[in-house]
């Protein structure tokens, strides 16, 4: 065989990430035979096997054990449903997991369930409640960047806001926020959060409403005042006073002329 | 200020529930160890305490994921921050586990035992040494824990980890607890194992505690250290003949840090006569 070393990696990944192991369970002298191993590697798979199954036990923890940590009630959800089996088996066998960090694990299960679709059809929330239970830890440990210059600490009408890089302002179909282990369904309606650090490196979150989770959309990329004027907010100076205490809070990292 | 003495004693890995503590000051711990996983690329309020600890303090850096036995091509976009933070932290070398992690871009997360094998000490040998040219810092191989064999093997563990670090000129993070569980596991005498192994390679050592589950027994790091470790530990000081640091490692069910930080001044007690034995 071209690389018995190589084959025998591949066979133990199999064994592990598999969505069932019974083929293993069942011969592990065939399993091996069917991954192109000779004789001698096959007599060792029928005589390690359950050794062997440990390691696949030990892989299915450890990729587990992130997810379970950073989506509680989603998983609740899918306990409640008997389901949890089906997507951890699903996700393992997806392999999409190539990163060497530990942080990225729980973010690539949630790439999972968005780029497949699963469990969508029953709970058309899914994405978007797992998506909500990650946000605390990425803002949390978003990447520290140095500061941009040219940014004042008030805002004037002709401003653009300037974001504080961990800063994230989210839309949801559904009120995520209100979804707990004890009642992981999350109610039908939409919620509109901002997620940032403020001065200490805690993560906070605040409720906006559909008005001023659009200026702070929109007066990215174009003045606050027009952005202000084009969503029908009156009050200018309101707008203004609510940016600069979102600016003290640490959710802005301050304004730009222009 | 760190200093630019040679690391030595018994250090402590850096987790996170002690974070806040070790950063308001040194509890009397001689150096850290720090997994770079935890640190490349995360920002905020953790990463920001750590890094005011690797500049204060010495620090160790031990991977978990390079899959130096594996077949995946290394990553540059993993190495190159990997470079760059060894030499920020001015760690003296850069160590990582004798396994496999990745299978065809993959990650398992675990470390998996190499094929003890011929084409394996070949394969192993090459990629360490391809590790060694694009690493500023030394590199160190660890002796891991293994449950099972992969594949029909064609020498002992002993001699796959003795022929790896001679082949591939590496320096030895020997684990001491992973060789004390693997004699267990496979009924052998870990004071035998030792035998015509390179102690002159040794850079450094890891002590940590262990679990029995079933009939296996697991290298958890989530129990203190067994005095049959220590005694290997003490044993095996003598006959590497330097100073060379120990690190106590403890992952899971983590004990506040006045109960680890106990269990590290008996261990450096233990370190500090078995090297006076020797002196």
């Amino acid at each position: 065989m071209p690389d018995r070393v190589r084959e025998l990696q591949r066979a133990l990944a199999d064994l592990a990430l598999a969505p069932d192991a019974a083929a293993f369970e069942a011969d592990p002298a065939a399993f091996a035979g069917a991954r192109g191993l000779p004789g001698p590697d096959q007599a060792a798979f029928r005589r390690c096997r359950p050794r062997l199954l440990s390691y696949r036990e030990f892989v299915r923890e450890d990729i587990w054990e992130p997810v379970e940590l950073y989506l509680p009630i989603t998983l609740a959800l899918l306990e409640r449903a008997g389901a949890l089996e089906e997507a951890r088996s699903g996700f393992l066998a997806s392999r999409l997991l190539a990163s060497p960090y530990y942080r990225d694990i729980a973010p690539t299960f949630l790439g999972w369930l968005a780029a497949t679709g699963w469990g969508l059809e029953r709970w058309p929330f899914l994405v978007q409640l797992a998506h909500a239970e990650l946000v605390p830890e990425l803002v949390e440990h978003a990447p520290d960047t140095p500061p941009r210059a040219g940014l004042h600490p008030e805002p004037a009408p002709g401003d653009r806001i300037v974001p504080a890089p961990p800063t994230q302002v989210l839309a949801y179909d559904w009120r995520v926020l209100e979804a707990t282990p004890e009642a992981p369904g999350p109610p039908p309606g939409p919620c509109h959060l901002l997620a940032f650090r403020d001065a200490e490196g805690f993560v906070r979150w605040r409720e906006l409403t559909p008005a001023t989770a659009a200026v702070l959309v929109r007066a990215q990329q174009e003045p606050i005042g027009r952005a202000a004027a084009a969503l029908g907010l009156g009050d200018p100076g309101a707008v203004l006073a609510l940016l600069a205490a979102l600016r003290a809070a640490g959710a802005l990292e301050g304004f730009q002329a222009g | 200020m760190r200093s630019a003495q040679p690391i030595s004693g018994v250090g402590l890995g850096l987790r996170g529930p002690h974070l806040e503590a070790a950063a308001q000051a040194n509890p009397g711990v001689p150096f850290w160890e720090i997994a770079p996983e935890n640190v490349l690329g995360d920002g905020g309020r953790e990463a920001a305490m750590t890094r005011a600890i690797l500049a204060r303090d010495p620090v160790l850096s031990h991977g978990l994921s390079l899959s130096v036995g594996g077949f995946d091509p290394f990553d540059p976009g993993y190495l190159e921050p990997l470079a760059a933070f060894l030499l920020d932290a001015g760690s003296p070398w850069h160590s990582e586990h004798l396994c496999f992690t990745s299978v065809d871009g993959a990650s398992t997360h675990e470390l998996l035992p190499m094929p003890f094998t011929r084409a394996s000490v070949r394969h192993t040998v090459a990629r360490v040494r391809e590790l060694k040219g694009r690493l500023p810092v030394p590199f160190l191989l660890e002796n891991v824990t293994y449950y099972s064999e992969l594949g029909d093997k064609e020498m002992e563990e002993s001699a796959f980890v003795a022929e790896v670090l001679e082949g591939a000129d590496a320096g030895w993070l020997l684990d001491i607890n992973n060789v004390y569980v693997n004699s267990l596991n496979f009924g052998f005498d870990p004071y035998r194992w030792f035998e015509g192994m390179p102690l002159s390679r040794v850079a450094q050592i890891h002590v940590a505690g262990h679990t029995t589950m079933g009939d296996l027994v697991v290298d958890t790091h989530g129990a203190p250290v067994v005095d049959p470790v220590i005694g290997l530990m003490r044993w095996v000081l003598p006959r590497i003949g330097r100073p060379v640091p120990v690190l106590l490692e403890r992952d899971n069910e983590i004990p506040e840090l006045p109960v680890l930080l106990a269990e590290r001044a008996a261990l450096q007690e233990a370190y500090d006569r078995a090297l006076a034995a020797h002196a």
